[in-house]
């Protein structure tokens, strides 16, 4: 085996290892609110999502050209160049995951891939102005989007159901946060697992295994599709919690008009064109129903905290996109890729060891939030 | 994508999320009012049924809708 195909082997199973971030960190987009408001088991909900984003993948497999097309420019992106932004990605991924925060694993991405080819290929290999319209301007405006639609939604569902029985309404929305839930779960699989499944061809059409211009074997279609899935199914417990519990206390018209919003603005965003991420519009979605709930309470330092995670998610991405390129660059060859890669998993274990001190699981998810994500009863133990 | 039809695009993901988003959430809504009965249960029989008809109807509508969202995802 020569060092081409071992260095495309790494940059594969890197990719893989993001996608199955990418699903766990993202469960709570689709399932926060249905399990904080006991619409479906804990265990249930994640699979469910998990079989969605499954399905999910399969579904369009018109993958979007390349990773951080039109922001960098595309000669610039070496296999090395996407071994570091997946990467930096990856670490971000885990890093939000651990402080149990909701960030865009798309930019986390876009970050890594943009600091790799900023320190591999200089200024001039980034594109300024894509990087405003396509991430920039559109992290800005879909949590807002998402704000104002969830508020409005929220308001007039508890104005229209007030005179509804308790237990009908609890039914009745039931049933729709699951609807609402899995049509954002299959919306998800669509979306992300398609971006490491571009970030895989793309990686085998530069070792030129394929030809420029191809889509993606099924074998990639089917290991992406597995691996966000898996992902999803370990279920990001601690990411829930922050979203079911931490930033607002939801109940299911809440979490039916949340998922609601959600879905119609992810939907809406991508049949226009519009890239947005699923987990700020998420977010954004829960933030306005506790907005549109007369006397519910927003827990602004989380929003704050969770708004300051978005904006550094790409400089910081970045920033170990750039380090993990130097790194294989300084050390040179295989010899460097290996060393990188072997740093990235023992931060990978040393984080989830560190989360192992104090778990946030199924069965502790729903803990009554007393002002951080460890709950009280992991704490006393 | 420059950034006039950007800003374009941006109304249309507003109105289009408006309308799913409240639109159908909405009419969810109205749907569980109408077939709890608490509208017409001061009506007669023919009353009663009409409010589950037009509650039927409400759950049509979303359904619809949610595979119009479907197909969006498919056809992209």
């Amino acid at each position: 085996m020569d060092a081409n195909t071992l260095l495309l082997g790494v940059v594969v199973l890197t990719a893989l290892a993001f996608d199955f971030t990418n699903g766990f960190h993202d469960t709570a987009n689709a399932m926060a609110t249905s399990i904080t408001t006991g619409a479906l088991r804990p265990r249930i909900a994640v699979a469910l999502s998990a079989v969605l984003n499954f399905a999910g993948a399969f579904l369009s497999l018109k993958v979007a050209a390349t990773i951080a097309s039109g922001i960098v420019e595309t000669g610039a992106v070496t296999l090395t160049v996407v071994f570091s932004g997946l990467v930096g990605g990856l670490a971000w991924n885990l890093l939000t995951w651990y402080f149990g925060l909701p960030s865009s694993s798309s930019h986390a991405l876009i970050g890594g891939v943009v600091g790799a080819t900023l320190i591999a290929a200089g200024t001039s290999a980034v594109k300024a102005d894509g990087l405003v319209t396509k991430v920039i301007l559109p992290a800005v405006l879909s949590p807002v989007f998402a704000i104002m639609v969830a508020t409005v939604g929220t308001f007039l569902v508890y104005r229209i159901t007030a005179r509804v029985p308790e237990g009908t309404r609890f039914r009745g929305f039931r049933i729709g946060q699951i609807g609402s839930a899995s049509l954002v779960s299959l919306a998800h699989g669509t979306n992300d697992a398609q971006k490491t499944m571009g970030v895989i061809t793309l990686a085998l059409i530069a070792a030129d295994v394929l030809r420029p211009g191809s889509g993606p074997p099924f074998w990639v279609i089917a290991a992406c599709a597995l691996s966000i899935s898996l992902g999803t199914y370990l279920g990001g417990w601690r990411i829930i919690r922050t979203l079911g519990k931490g930033l607002t206390e939801i109940q299911s018209p809440q979490g039916f008009s949340a998922e609601g919003s959600s879905a119609a603005v992810i939907l809406a965003a991508s049949h226009f064109g519009f890239p947005l991420s699923t987990t700020h519009v998420c977010s954004g979605s829960i933030m306005g129903s506790g907005v549109g709930k007369r006397l519910a309470e927003v827990r602004w330092g989380i929003a704050g905290r969770m708004a300051a995670a978005w904006v550094i998610t790409i400089p910081a991405a970045a920033l170990v996109g750039a380090g993990a390129w130097k790194g294989t660059d300084v050390i040179g060859g295989m010899g460097g890729v290996t060393a990188v890669f072997a740093l990235a998993v023992a931060f990978a274990g040393a984080l989830f060891m560190a989360a192992r001190r104090v778990p946030v699981t199924h069965d502790n998810v729903n803990e009554t939030w007393t002002g951080t994500l460890a709950p009280e009863r992991e704490r006393a133990a | 994508m420059n950034l006039v039809e950007e800003v374009d695009a941006l109304w249309k993901v507003l109105l289009a999320g408006m309308l799913g988003g409240v639109g159908l959430v909405t009419l969810y809504a109205f749907g569980l009012l109408m077939v709890s009965g608490r509208v017409t249960e001061n009506g007669g029989t023919f009353a009663r049924v009409m409010g589950r008809a037009v509650g039927g109807a409400c759950f049509t509508v979303v359904l619809v809708g949610a595979g119009v969202g479907l197909y969006v995802i498919l056809a992209k």
